[in-house]
């Protein structure tokens, strides 16, 4: 189990408080889970994703994420419409634990607006939430 | 108030400190990156910084370590020792190993579950290890040690016994897969006189240094253990028993010499998906308060040969023989790694017939055509790769044969699956040793 020093959390990500990502990529914003959640599934067997052009609200369920121990829900952290998600992930779903903020990310989103990112935390507020959590 | 309530919160935080129990190794584990996680009133590893799934096929390819001293054991001693485990456990010690069904000899053990007198339930399973006609060994699940005991004492009546519960003074590891003896040979002192005849279900040695046994197996160093070749993975393997205190020295021991055979520390997330491929039940999951019938290990039940009768009396068969129980426990295999989490069981007529038990992926298996593999089936194809199954125990309604297709659906997904009669082929734990230790 990593300690919350050894966390990655980047700067550039906006962060929800189940552990999804969300990061600017161009016009559409990318979603994933976070360093925290991956270590705290163990290793993952399979992501199950969208399709492009489904619509979510916020907080809605777009995905499931299963580690060898569990099955866990992913809610979408911005109201909007996928329009791509990452096919890698079927091949090699591990991808979530040796990458989760880059080659590991699972969606992309055309966002209804911008204000749902605006509420997500910034990395030093989700890593405060962390270490009240831990 | 605020520091009230900041002393209140650390009081309630001390005692929920007090009420876990930590192994040996607690220490070690959590020095060393473990993921952990309570069970069963424990703080135990789940996996290691490699993660449950390449520990899983290292115990399959090379071998694991697992610290399983959470588990209990229980001494039981004197002339009526033998007299109260006939009464008390389900197997006949008088004829219960190999295919004659002998007598359980002084170095042999057996696995068998203890019952309630009232409904025939499992209280625990345990395997039972006869020391002398006058000293045995019991070893049960995490946390039942106590529970157990007060059950043996309960029908000691005029029986001339001595019940001790051990579990807090020794310490227990389990090194399971192919190469395990390899590494243990480079521990032992006399390795080839330790493994000469250590078949299957066979012990030697003493965790006790003045038990008469102990000269058995010991350590390079000296340090008594005992040795048993039984394991909860379905590969070769032993547990080890030591003195508590030796626990940490004999693990880095281990470690140490096992680096060069890829040995990895496992931890609870491998054994749970290694034993449920293996087909054996996890107590008070897939065994548990419900009688002791129609499920894969009634091979535990001192059944004559006919299979139309017991061989001896003893607590719980009055309740089994009376039973009107109409469940069955069956092992099922799906389609790939998706599970389910607490699932109903549907059959094709779109019915609900059961509950799920037990649901993980074993990740050493993968489908090619209709043919379940292991990454060690001697004939997979070429260039096969194991995807990871699903797979778990089943409780329904009515008796179905192996191939019979079944959906099993929780909140979330329904996944296909079929009833089987065995999951994870290729197993190692009943290879002679004399093919394990080259």
């Amino acid at each position: 189990m990593k300690d919350i020093d050894e966390l990655n959390i980047p700067e550039n990500k906006r962060y929800s408080d189940d552990h999804e990502w969300a990061g600017y990529t161009g016009d559409t914003i990318r979603v994933g889970i976070s360093d925290y959640a991956q270590d705290q599934l163990g290793d993952i067997v399979f992501v199950e994703l969208p399709q492009v052009g489904e619509r979510f609200e916020k907080a809605q369920q777009f995905g499931v994420v299963e580690s060898v121990k569990s099955v866990s829900d992913m809610l979408i952290p911005l109201s909007g419409e996928i329009t791509r998600i990452n096919t890698e992930l079927e091949i090699n779903p591990a991808l979530v634990n040796e990458s989760p903020y880059e080659n590991g990310w699972m969606i992309e989103v055309k966002p209804d607006s911008n204000d749902d990112m605006e509420n997500l935390m910034d990395a030093d507020t989700y890593i405060k939430m962390l270490k009240g959590i831990t | 108030m605020p520091f009230i309530l900041i002393i209140v919160y650390n009081i309630y935080e001390f005692f929920e400190k007090m009420n876990v129990n930590h192994t040996g190794l607690h220490e070690w584990h959590v020095k060393h990156g473990a993921h952990m996680a309570p069970f069963a009133g424990y703080d135990m590893p789940l996996w290691y910084s490699s993660g449950a799934r390449e520990e899983h096929l290292c115990v399959l390819t090379a071998c694991g370590l697992f610290d399983t001293g959470h588990m209990s054991v229980l001494k039981i001693t004197g002339p009526d020792s033998y007299g109260l485990l006939q009464k008390c456990f389900s197997r006949d010690l008088n004829c219960c190993t190999g295919n004659e069904k002998k007598p359980l000899s002084a170095g042999e053990c057996t696995y068998g579950v203890f019952l309630s007198e009232s409904d025939g339930g499992v209280i625990d399973d345990s395997i039972v290890c006869k020391v002398a006609p006058d000293v045995w060994l019991v070893v049960v699940n995490a946390g039942m040690g106590a529970v157990i005991c007060r059950h043996l004492e309960s029908y000691k009546n005029s029986f001339d016994v001595i019940i001790t519960d051990l579990t807090e003074l020794v310490g227990k590891i389990d090194i399971q897969g192919p190469l395990s003896g390899m590494v243990l040979r480079h521990i032992l002192s006399e390795p080839d006189s330790v493994f000469e005849g250590l078949r299957y279900f066979r012990f030697k040695g003493s965790f006790d240094n003045d038990s008469s046994h102990s000269d058995g197996v010991r350590l390079l160093d000296g340090t008594p253990v005992m040795l048993s070749r039984t394991g909860y993975t379905g590969e070769f393997g032993f547990e080890l028993f030591c003195g508590y205190r030796n626990t940490v020295k004999i693990w880095e021991a281990l470690l140490a010499v096992g680096e060069r055979y890829s040995i990895k520390t496992c931890g609870l997330g491998a054994r749970d998906s290694l034993r449920t491929g293996a087909v054996l039940p996890l107590s008070h999951q897939d065994i548990g308060n419900w009688p002791f019938l129609n499920n894969p290990w009634t091979f535990a039940l001192p059944y004559n040969t006919e299979k139309t009768g017991f061989t001896k009396e003893f607590i719980g068969r009055k309740a089994l023989e009376n039973a009107s129980y109409n469940m069955f426990t069956c092992p099922f295999t799906g389609y790939d790694v998706r599970k389910v989490a607490d699932g109903i069981v549907i059959d094709n007529a779109g019915d609900v017939i059961g509950t799920v038990l037990t649901c993980v992926t074993d990740t050493g298996i993968g489908r090619v055509g209709d043919t379940v593999y292991s990454i060690t089936s001697p004939d997979k194809p070429e260039g096969f790769v194991p995807k990871g199954l699903s797979c778990g125990f089943l409780k329904i309604s009515r008796m179905l044969p192996a191939g019979e297709m079944l959906m099993l659906k929780d909140g979330r997904r329904e996944i296909q699956v079929s009833v089987v009669e065995d999951i994870r082929p290729a197993r190692s734990a009943r290879y002679p040793i004399e093919q394990m230790i080259t």
